[in-house]
């Protein structure tokens, strides 16, 4: 065997440097192992004039050898001589089917088996290309470690731009759920969104009420619920929603190999999916709330207007005496009325009447008692009969739980002369001149209680010259200031006693003034209305 | 509503249409990619991906289809994609998928860009 010289060795190797640099940007491009072994192939046959290249790889110690490149089936037999060890190993046997026998352990612990056999020229392998051989072997290893390095950082870059896909897709999904309004829709993108972000196979969304599965959404739709929840790699959330459960199963996360567990980001995103669901539903009902809220205001604001329009806006005169009337409604809509109806006899009718309840359905009860007054007040009937058919009326036209309290004292202004019913409204105050106070409290039940043909008993009286008149509804006396201390009816009374200024308007002023003291800081609870009569 | 996976092709003038429906995962790519493999062998070098009913995608089946556009840029074959639901695209966009292949709205508009 001829030995290289030092001299030749250099000389040999400088005009080769530009080759093995060509070598190794040719192997580092590779897309694939055996893009490499091919074109390993291809530069020992440019070099060195190999023609019988035979390239090999195991995965791991215990693999099996896979050919990545090979035009000749015998060296499948000869694999078993290749050396498995954690060094590269080189030989030059003689006697054998082959030249050269090499392996090259690699980066990621998987290996390279390398049989080369005869040149193209069949002569043997020079010392020279001996060490040209180890070179480009050498070369090869360094070219996989590129290529290795280049498949971890594009998984890398894939990876990255797959997180940046999940946070983009997690925030539009939150928002596309929230447009979608119909549940249906909402529980079927989250699902859809759900399975694509965590590359699981199938998804199962079920909604659940008390133990009973009331509908499912399976993701394909063809997948079987009982199928996807009896897998082994799955990951499971839930949010309950006034009284449904929204139970998300994402089954068999995918990858190229096949499936594997879930990992923690998974968990994660689904949880953050099922959370934005719960919060859709969540704005959705409290939308539907709110839309509700001001239906009901509109509703209310137009109650109020009726209410306000049957109340008079200016009472008739009445010859020799004074009268002032006043209501003011609280913030709700309230069921105080009064009025006072000149009657074709030349009388006047002063009411009063409180309907049980505030509202719309108050409001409508006070307009048919309005209604019901107008119609029967100047038929010639008595005020009992009357107020038996008006409580007809309101009993069949109103709920169980409503009914009026009303008032009402035909006066004949000539003489003076009452005519009265109270049907279950507060005692109506009359001030004697003699000071004397006189509670009327005669009649039946209120409006609307009973409809059993039960008598309403009147009662007659004349209020003189100088006496007065209260007719008012529970609101003064109720007036409740921070302390919950009613103004109560002995203070009413009181100062109804106490207080008589010439003019009708300015008692109405006063006992409001006086109300309103009592309850200084604090938000009217009910109507404040009240009539007040004085005969000069 | 997402079904299971279909595929369908069909030779226009100068390239294959693939048609997809379902859900593009793993089962979905491979068979994308089958089908691209079988034509790319038979001398096809232009692509049209109509992607009208399919609805979902997740991150393996867009390895699949990054695969697919390596392969054509080898070949300089070319990959539109059609009909794309804009989660898709924008997931598509992110990935960078549209840095080596085009979109359209539709096949008859990709059928232009050949």
């Amino acid at each position: 065997m001829s030995t290289v010289s030092t001299e030749d060795l250099v000389s040999r190797l400088s005009l080769q440097v530009t080759s093995f640099q060509d070598g190794f940007k040719i192997l580092a491009k590779s897309s694939s192992l055996e893009e490499l072994a091919l074109n390993f192939n291809h530069i020992l046959r440019g070099s060195l004039l190999i023609t019988d290249v035979n390239l090999f790889y195991k995965s791991n110690k215990e693999a099996e050898w896979t050919t990545l490149f090979s035009k000749d089936d015998r060296y499948s037999n000869s694999l078993n001589d290749l050396e498995i060890s954690d060094k590269y190993s080189i030989n030059f046997p003689e006697n054998k089917g082959y030249k050269v026998l090499s392996t090259i352990p690699l980066v990621n612990k998987s290996y390279f088996g390398i049989i080369l056999g005869n040149k193209l020229d069949k002569t043997e392998y020079s010392e020279i290309e001996k060490i040209f051989l180890q070179i480009f072997m050498q070369i090869l290893d360094n070219a996989h470690q590129a290529f290795i390095n280049y498949k971890k950082e594009k998984q890398l870059i894939f990876e990255l731009k797959h997180r940046v896909v999940q946070l983009n897709n997690l925030i539009g999904t939150g928002i596309e759920i929230s447009n979608l309004h119909k549940i249906g829709f909402q529980l079927e993108l989250a699902l859809e969104r759900a399975v694509s972000l965590t590359n699981a196979s199938r998804g199962l969304l079920r909604t659940i009420k008390g133990d009973k599965v009331i509908s499912t959404i399976a993701l394909p739709v063809t997948a079987d619920a009982d199928d996807i929840l009896s897998v082994k790699y799955k990951i499971e959330t839930e949010v309950e929603f006034q009284g449904l459960k929204y139970s998300f199963c994402l089954a068999n996360k995918e990858t190229r190999k096949g499936i594997e567990d879930f990992d923690d980001t998974d968990k994660i995103l689904l949880s953050a999916i099922a959370m934005q669901v719960t919060a859709a539903l969540e704005n959705e009902h409290l939308h539907k709330e709110a839309l509700l809220k001001e239906k009901i205001k509109k509703e209310l604001s137009v109650a109020s207007t009726i209410q306000q329009k049957i109340i008079p806006a200016e009472l008739p005169e009445i010859p020799g005496y004074d009268i002032a009337g006043i209501n003011i409604p609280s913030a709700e809509v309230g069921g105080d009325y009064y009025d006072c109806m000149k009657l074709n006899d030349g009388r006047f009718a002063l009411i009063i009447a409180d309907v049980a309840g505030k509202g719309v359905p108050s409001a409508l009860l006070v307009s048919t008692l309005n209604a019901s007054l107008f119609s029967y007040l100047d038929m010639q009937i008595s005020l009992s009969d009357m107020a038996m058919k008006i409580n007809s009326i309101i009993f069949n036209a109103s709920p169980p739980d409503k009914f009026i309290t009303f008032f009402i004292a035909v006066l004949n202004p000539e003489n003076g002369e009452l005519d009265i019913i109270n049907a279950g409204h507060n005692p109506i105050l009359l001030l004697r001149n003699d000071k004397t106070l006189k509670k009327i409290d005669a009649g039946g039940v209120a409006f609307g209680m009973f409809d059993m043909g039960l008598p309403f008993e009147g009662e007659q009286l004349v209020i003189e010259q100088g006496e007065r008149l209260l007719l008012y509804t529970d609101g003064i006396p109720e007036a409740m200031n921070e302390n919950e201390e009613e103004y109560s009816d002995p203070k009413m009374e009181a100062f109804f006693c106490e207080n008589t200024p010439d003019k009708a308007d300015d008692f109405i002023n006063n006992i409001v003034a006086d109300v309103r003291d009592h309850t200084a800081g604090t938000l009217q609870s009910d109507d404040i209305t009240a009539l007040y009569l004085i005969r000069k | 509503m997402v079904t299971d996976f279909k595929l369908s092709s069909e030779n226009k003038t100068n390239c294959l249409v693939i048609n997809t429906h379902g859900y593009i995962n793993n089962i979905g790519g491979q068979k994308i990619v089958d089908e691209f493999n079988k034509h790319k062998d038979g001398g096809i070098k232009n692509y049209i991906l109509n992607l009208e009913e399919s609805k979902i995608v997740n991150s393996i089946g867009i390895s699949f289809l990054i695969e697919m556009i390596e392969k054509l840029n080898e070949t300089n074959g070319k990959l539109v994609f059609t009909n794309l639901d804009p989660t898709i695209e924008k997931t598509f966009t992110i990935m960078g998928l549209f840095q080596f292949a085009e979109k359209a709205n539709n096949v008859d508009e990709a059928l232009k860009l050949f």
